[in-house]
This record gives structure tokens, C-alpha cells and sequence, in this order.
């Protein structure tokens, strides 16, 4: 095996390219992820089961087929009926969605390691109940679930090369369309390979310190 | 299991002829290769699923312009058998080399890139460009320069020739969307994702005929450097294994003179003008 600085060079320009759209695809489906999965969560947590049920059925549903089936299902089956959306948004979207049914029993294991003593205590000041969820329980819940949500950061970043599937050129895409144009696979998947190590290894340092600041 | 076994066996024979991974002929000037699956009697064709090159048909069978050559080829050289390696079109190269199966028979076109990496036969056929477009054409596309003009969003598939075709008439290589093979283009094209697909003339003619949203365009030749192009299919061979290639061509003559290729290739939809005499030596360039 040869391997040939020339082809890594030659690469570069590709790979930031993939490496842009990579951290875009980990950024969106980042953030609806977290804002679907406390969604989720708060719905399961209504008194009516005519709300619970459905949220069940759907989040269930969604959480035990593979992400791959859900991307060629967004992909190719939506168009039929109307709607088309762009390759990126697309996989945001499916990532995001796939995500937030693990990080809604994230912040559903919050929400209950809030002590029920808080509960009490924001009845008898007469809270009313938007003010106690805003004030009293969220933060606290969402405080400790941070670490455990990042954990599920770094696993939607290696998840993103699924997303190759459905024409999304992030990092693994570029790196194959330039093995198929060059012949040269050493070089380009290495570089990748390192790349995901090294954004793995910064994410979970940052949230190591983002522990520590929240956590007390 | 029994194919199981076979493959098994290959790679115990590759074993004992002492090559490694990479070394694509043996120790014996030309490659063995011939040798090697006549013992076998049964040659592994790599395949990319393209309807109707090289793909498995509704009952599970291996068929194809290409697969179907293979098996006439290979009988006349003394090997019955030919057991499918289906991969993509982009990976059939790298599949090539890396040992997983003995030729490629994908309908491959012979260019200068690939003759670098690996030996073709004699093209089989000889094939023209089309593009996929939705119904009624309605940017008016039919040449690649028109792409370029009319700012059409392209299309093609993973390792395409068409890629290249298009850089040489002005498309930004980054803006070209590549799809994995011509079903997700034609996908892409009914989903207005793009305004067109290339691929042969054959693939959009055949590929569009179950649509009710998309057409192909009419045959057109591709420009390289300013000359229009006609394009050749071919098998491939790893580099070195010259003897089993220079056998394959024999065989192909033959076919050609006796009127035997066109009806094998006939019931895939080729035409008398797509038999061709151009040679791989022509196609590599040089």
C-alpha cells in the first residue's frame, strides 16, 4: 500500500466542502432534535390520553425503524405525493426527527429526577402551572440531562454519513466521489476517519466543561 | 452455499498462487487467470443492476447485454458457469481490483481514466448520450452545452463518463448532483430536484418507459475536446491478465463476423447501428 501526500492535497478542497456540510447536518438536526424531543416529552406528560397515545405511537414507531428506511422514505416516497424538499433538509430533517425520540426519554429521566418536593412547593406558592414548568422544573431537569444529551451529539455526527445515501455529499460522499474519479481510497477515507475522530474528540471535551459549569 | 464455496475456492487458489491483494496477475506472463477458471469453470461478473446492461431479472435470474455475452464468451473458452457480483457502477473498478469478482460486465465504457486502471476487450456496442428530462423537454435541453446555457440543474450517475462530459462543455463539477444510478435519476428529474439526467442514449430509453412524468431526449453525441464522441462498451479485466482478454476478443470477433452479437444484444433494445468495430485501443486514446 502506497500512500501519496499528492492525493491529500489533492483532496483538501473536497473535504472542506464535506466537512461544511457535515457540521450543518450536525447543527440542525442538533437543534430539532432538542426542541422536538422536550415537544415530545411535555406532550407525554399531558393529562389527556387522547394527546399521549398518538405522541406514543408516532415517537415508538419512529424510534424502532432503522434511519436509513426513514431517509429513502423522505427522499423518494414525499416527492410522489407533492412535496420535495432539498437533499440537506431532508437529511436534517430525518436525523433531527430520528434523534429527538431519544432525546425526549432524556428529558423525560429529567423531568422525573426533579424531586417532587419542588412540585409541592410550586403548588403552595400558587404557581400557576406554565410558570412552574418555566421556572421551577425545566431548568433543573434540563440541567442534568446536558451530558446525556450530548452523548447523542456525537452519535448524530456518525450518523451523518447515512445521508450519503440520499445524494447528500458531506464528508464520506465527497470522499468517495473523489476515490471514483482518482482511484486513490486510502487517502481520502483516512483523512475522513481522522476528521471524525478529531470533531468527536472537541465535541466531547466541550462538553465535559459544559458539565462542569452546569452540574453542581 | 454452493457459489459460497466457489468464491471460497478462488480465494484459496489466489492464495496458493502466492499473489498478494494488490498484484493483479500472477507470477506467469499474461495472468493465469484463464487457466485458473477453466479449473473452476465458473468466472465472477461484476454487475451495477443497470437494466439493460447488466442486472438480475423479476425471477432472480442473471441477465443482461452484458451478462448474456459473458455466458456465450465463456462457454466458448471453456467456462460453463458465470455467477453474478452485484455492486454499484462507481465501485466496479475498485471491485475489480480488489479481487471480488473476475471482469467487469456492466456494458463499461472504454475511456482513457479507466485504461489506466484496468484492460478492456473490443467494445460490444457502441452507444450515443441521452438525457432524461421531464415531459415536454420544457428548458429545451439537448446537448450538454444546452445544460451550460439555460443553467439547467444536471444530473448523473456515481462514476459516469457523463460527468466528465459535462465539465468539458462548462458545468461546475461541484454543482452536478450525483445520484446512485439512473432509477434515483429518473427519481430526481419526475421530483423536479433537477432539470435533467444524463446517461447512454439505451439506459434513458429504457429507464423513462415506465414514467408518466419524464421523457428521454434524442441520442446526441458528446463533445470532447470540440469532436463529437462516440462511446464504447466494453468488459474489463484487471491490468496484466492480457491472455484471458486477448482470448475474450477472439471470441467476441467471431460473434461479431457470424451475426451471433446482435441477437444476444437484440432483446436489450440495441439496434444494428450500436454493433460497432471501433477498438479499446481507439477508445483509451493512445
Amino acid at each position: 500500500m502506497k500512500w501519496d501526500w499528492n492525493a491529500v492535497s489533492d483532496f483538501m478542497p473536497e473535504f472542506w466542502h464535506g466537512l461544511l456540510v457535515t457540521l450543518q447536518i450536525l447543527a440542525l438536526g442538533s437543534l430539532l432534535s432538542f426542541t422536538l424531543g422536550l415537544v415530545w416529552a411535555l406532550l407525554m406528560r399531558t393529562p389527556s390520553r387522547w394527546v399521549r397515545w398518538p405522541v406514543g405511537v408516532v415517537t415508538e414507531f419512529v424510534r424502532n425503524t432503522p434511519l436509513l428506511v426513514q431517509l429513502f422514505f423522505l427522499f423518494y416516497v414525499l416527492p410522489e405525493w407533492g412535496l420535495t424538499f432539498s437533499a440537506l433538509a431532508t437529511g436534517a430533517f430525518a436525523i433531527g426527527l430520528h434523534y429527538s425520540t431519544y432525546t425526549m426519554q432524556v428529558y423525560r429521566a429529567g423531568i422525573e429526577a426533579v424531586p417532587v418536593g419542588q412540585w409541592e412547593a410550586a403548588t403552595a406558592l400558587n404557581l400557576p402551572r406554565r410558570r412552574t414548568w418555566t421556572a421551577v422544573i425545566l431548568p433543573q431537569a434540563i440541567r442534568r440531562v446536558i451530558p446525556a444529551l450530548g452523548n447523542y451529539v456525537i452519535a448524530m455526527l456518525k450518523d451523518t454519513p447515512m445521508l450519503m445515501v440520499i445524494t447528500v455529499l458531506e464528508m464520506l460522499g465527497r470522499a468517495r466521489l473523489f476515490s471514483q474519479q482518482h482511484f486513490q481510497f486510502t487517502e481520502p477515507l483516512t483523512v475522513i476517519g481522522v476528521a471524525f475522530i478529531l470533531i468527536s474528540y472537541l465535541a466531547s471535551l466541550l462538553l465535559r466543561a459544559l458539565e462542569r459549569r452546569l452540574v453542581r | 452455499m454452493l457459489s459460497g464455496a466457489a468464491a471460497l475456492g478462488a480465494v484459496g487458489a489466489l492464495g496458493a498462487a502466492g499473489c498478494t491483494r494488490v498484484a493483479s496477475a500472477s507470477g506467469v506472463r499474461g495472468g493465469d487467470l484463464l487457466a485458473r477458471l477453466r479449473a473452476q469453470g465458473v468466472v465472477r461478473l461484476g454487475i451495477a443492476g443497470e437494466i439493460p446492461f447488466g442486472y438480475i431479472d423479476k425471477d432472480g435470474r442473471l441477465t443482461g447485454e452484458a451478462p448474456e455475452l459473458a455466458k456465450a464468451v465463456f462457454k466458448r473458452l471453456g467456462v460453463d458457469r458465470v455467477q453474478p457480483v452485484p455492486s454499484e457502477f462507481g465501485s466496479l473498478i475498485p471491485g475489480l481490483k480488489s479481487q471480488q469478482f473476475d471482469v467487469v460486465a456492466a456494458g463499461m465504457y472504454v475511456n482513457p481514466e479507466r485504461c489506466q486502471q484496468v484492460i478492456f476487450a473490443d467494445p460490444d456496442y457502441q452507444m450515443l448520450d441521452a438525457f432524461i428530462v421531464r415531459k415536454g423537454n420544457p428548458k429545451g435541453l439537448h446537448s450538454y452545452r444546452d445544460v451550460v446555457e439555460k443553467k439547467a440543474r444536471f444530473a448523473t450517475g456515481t462514476g459516469y463518463a457523463e460527468i466528465q462530459y459535462a465539465v468539458e462543455a462548462g458545468y461546475k463539477q461541484s454543482d452536478i448532483l450525483i445520484v446512485p444510478d439512473q432509477v434515483a435519476g429518473l427519481n430526481a428529474v419526475e421530483a423536479g430536484r433537477v432539470d435533467v439526467f444524463a446517461g447512454t442514449a439505451l439506459t434513458a430509453r429504457e429507464v423513462v418507459k415506465k414514467s408518466g412524468k419524464a421523457e428521454a431526449t434524442a441520442p446526441f453525441a458528446p463533445l470532447v475536446k470540440g469532436k463529437p464522441h462516440v462511446d464504447g462498451g466494453a468488459f474489463a479485466f484487471r491490468l496484466g491478465e492480457t491472455k484471458l482478454r486477448d482470448a475474450f476478443n477472439v471470441e467476441l470477433r467471431k460473434l461479431k463476423r457470424s451475426g451471433e452479437l446482435f441477437r444476444i444484444l437484440r432483446p436489450f433494445g440495441f439496434t444494428k447501428a450500436e454493433i460497432t468495430d471501433l477498438t479499446a485501443k481507439e477508445l483509451c486514446g493512445g
